[in-house]
Formats: structure tokens, sequence, C-alpha cells
């Protein structure tokens, strides 16, 4: 009862998904990311993990410009199911602004969604819920970093 | 050498069902478990009130368990304090996370009754009688006026009752239950 209580993600329009443990494909940055600082323009490697509850990862796409342009990252084998798949690709930071993003495929033709499409599904809420409200059950959307021309790396929406 | 092979073959037969005995026989770990054990652990009621026990209780004698038991963590009326609200006018649609209580949120009145028997009082979990469980259900669904004040909630009754929210749950992926 208290995991159905819980975890039972909401929608805008009043509807619940029933509980359920199936976490979708999803990727993230690990570096550099929030908090990091870029010491100077430069050679880097943008590097993080995705994962799929549905199977293995296919592919990374990542993204230094808010998602306009991808690349395809590497992957680190072994690429197994339901796995941490650690992706990975070098990138020239030129001191400009920028916006970096991965973006996952896995095996079954799941593509992670992108920040637009999880709220269009999910609503946005007008501000932050108590953290124990546990607001955002198998939240799987793109994850952006914003790198500033200092080199600070902090969350951003893209 | 043909007698030979015959004899290494009807060993490994023998080895092989010897094998298979063992595993069908249990790893010799603990003592078996008696009804009578087992049903003091099962205690879980299902939607439809299956497994509610015999008893009742009425809102009126559950305000005055709720004072002596609850009040402390759940506030007064069940409005809420270092607990959940009990109590609560949420609107259904567009609410967050924080705003799920009971009477926007719950699909079954029977989880009331499963919930506070199996975990309440916080610090003495399963101390009440079943007729103090009921009556604890029948106050909680009085005061959201999901049923009368003078309504006793049995094991034919809680499950009669019908939670505002029972029919807005959707299940995320059906192709894979």
């Amino acid at each position: 009862m208290y995991e159905a209580r819980t975890y039972s993600q909401i929608l805008p329009d009043g509807k619940a998904y029933r509980f359920y443990f199936l976490q979708e494909v999803k990727s993230f940055i690990t570096s550099p990311s929030h908090g990091a600082k870029l010491k100077g323009p430069g050679l880097y490697e943008i590097s993080g993990v995705a994962y799929s509850g549905t199977g293995r990862i296919q592919k990374v796409m990542v993204s230094a410009d808010g998602g306009q342009s991808f690349a395809q990252a590497a992957l680190q084998e072994p690429v197994l199911s339901k796995a941490f798949t650690r992706f990975r690709l070098p990138w020239r930071w030129d001191g400009g602004p920028a916006t970096l993003q991965s973006r996952a495929w896995d095996e079954a033709g799941n593509v992670q969604p992108t920040r637009a499409e999880f709220v269009a599904v999910r609503g946005e809420l007008a501000k932050p819920a108590p953290v124990l409200a546990f607001p955002n059950q198998h939240y799987n959307s793109i994850t952006s970093w914003g790198v500033a021309t200092n080199g600070e790396v902090k969350h951003v929406y893209a | 050498m043909f007698t030979r092979k015959r004899t290494i073959f009807a060993a490994t037969v023998l080895l092989a069902m010897t094998a298979a005995a063992a595993i069908a026989e249990t790893p010799n770990l603990g003592k078996p478990i008696d009804e009578a054990a087992i049903a003091a652990w099962d205690i879980s009621i299902l939607p439809d009130g299956t497994g509610l026990p015999k008893g009742s209780g009425t809102p009126a004698q559950g305000a005055v368990i709720y004072a002596q038991q609850c009040v402390a963590c759940h506030g007064d009326n069940g409005r809420g304090g270092a607990a959940a609200a009990l109590v609560s006018d949420q609107k259904i649609a567009g609410i967050n996370a924080g705003q799920k209580t009971i009477k926007n949120f719950w699909p079954y009145a029977t989880t009331i009754f499963d919930f506070i028997r199996r975990a309440m009082p916080f610090t003495s979990p399963r101390s009440l009688s079943d007729d103090e469980v009921y009556a604890l259900t029948a106050y909680i669904l009085a005061e959201n006026k999901l049923i009368g004040a003078d309504e006793a909630m049995d094991a034919q009754s809680l499950p009669k009752v019908k939670m505002p929210n029972r029919d807005n749950f959707i299940i995320r992926f059906p192709d894979r239950i």
C-alpha cells in the first residue's frame, strides 16, 4: 500500500499510473556535470551512463548545443541488458556557452524522451514539491548541463 | 569392453537419479511451520474485502480511539501533523505527489483497515483489536464524508464504500502484465 500510494505516478488530468517497476530507457552525463568547472577551452571527454529496463542500450547520442546537433558516443563493453552502460565522446570546448545532453536508444526501439515530450505527458509542477513527496517516479527525460563561458557547469532546462 | 561400458552407463543413470532425488528433498534448514503460525502473519486484505475479519466499529467509537492512539502524529480530526493527513479536501486532478491523501487518491477503502491493523499505532503495531481497527476505519471514512456519521464498518459494509478515485488508475504497460 505504501509503495502504491507513494510511488504511483500522478498525471495532470487526475489519472495515475498503477504501480509498476519498469525503468524506461534513460541516460545522463556524469562528466562534466553540475558543480564541475572546466579549466579553459580545450579537449574534454564527455562521459555518462545509460540503461533501459527493456533491454540493452543500442546507441547514445550526445549534443553540446542543447539538442540541435548530435554525435554518436562510443559504448563501453560489455553492453548488457538492464545494466548501466558507460558511454563516452571526445569534445573540444571552444570557450563559448554550451549545453550538454545525452539521449539513449534501447534494443526494443524505445528512445529517451526530450524534456518537452516528457512534460507533455506528465505535466510540470508550478514549484518544487517536497523531497519526501517523491514527485518524479520513473523520470527518464534528457538531462541538460549548461556550460558557462567561465567554465562553470550547472543544471539547466533545455 | 561392452560390459564395462554398460556398467559405466548404469552407474551414470544411478547417479543422475540420486541427484534428482536429492534436489526434490528440502535442504534441511529451519523447521516446518504449522497453519496456526502462518495465520498470525497472513493478514492481507484484498481490495474486494477478502480476508476481512469478524467485528465492527462506528465512527463515534473510532473518535475515542483516535484521540488516544493517533492524534499525536496525525493531528486534530486527522488533518495532519508529524504524520500524513488522513482527512482532506484535496482535489483529484492537478495535485502534486505530496497532496495524495486517502480521500482523493486511495482506490479502495479496505486498504485503510489493512494498513491500520498492519502498521499502526506506529510505536506498537498489531496492538489494536479488530473492532478498534474497524472503528478507526469508520472514523476516517466519516470524517472524509465518504460514509455517514453513524455508519458502522464491518466485513460486509467496508468493501461497499466507493472511493472517489477508484477508476482513475491506468496501466502503464498493458502488454507487460
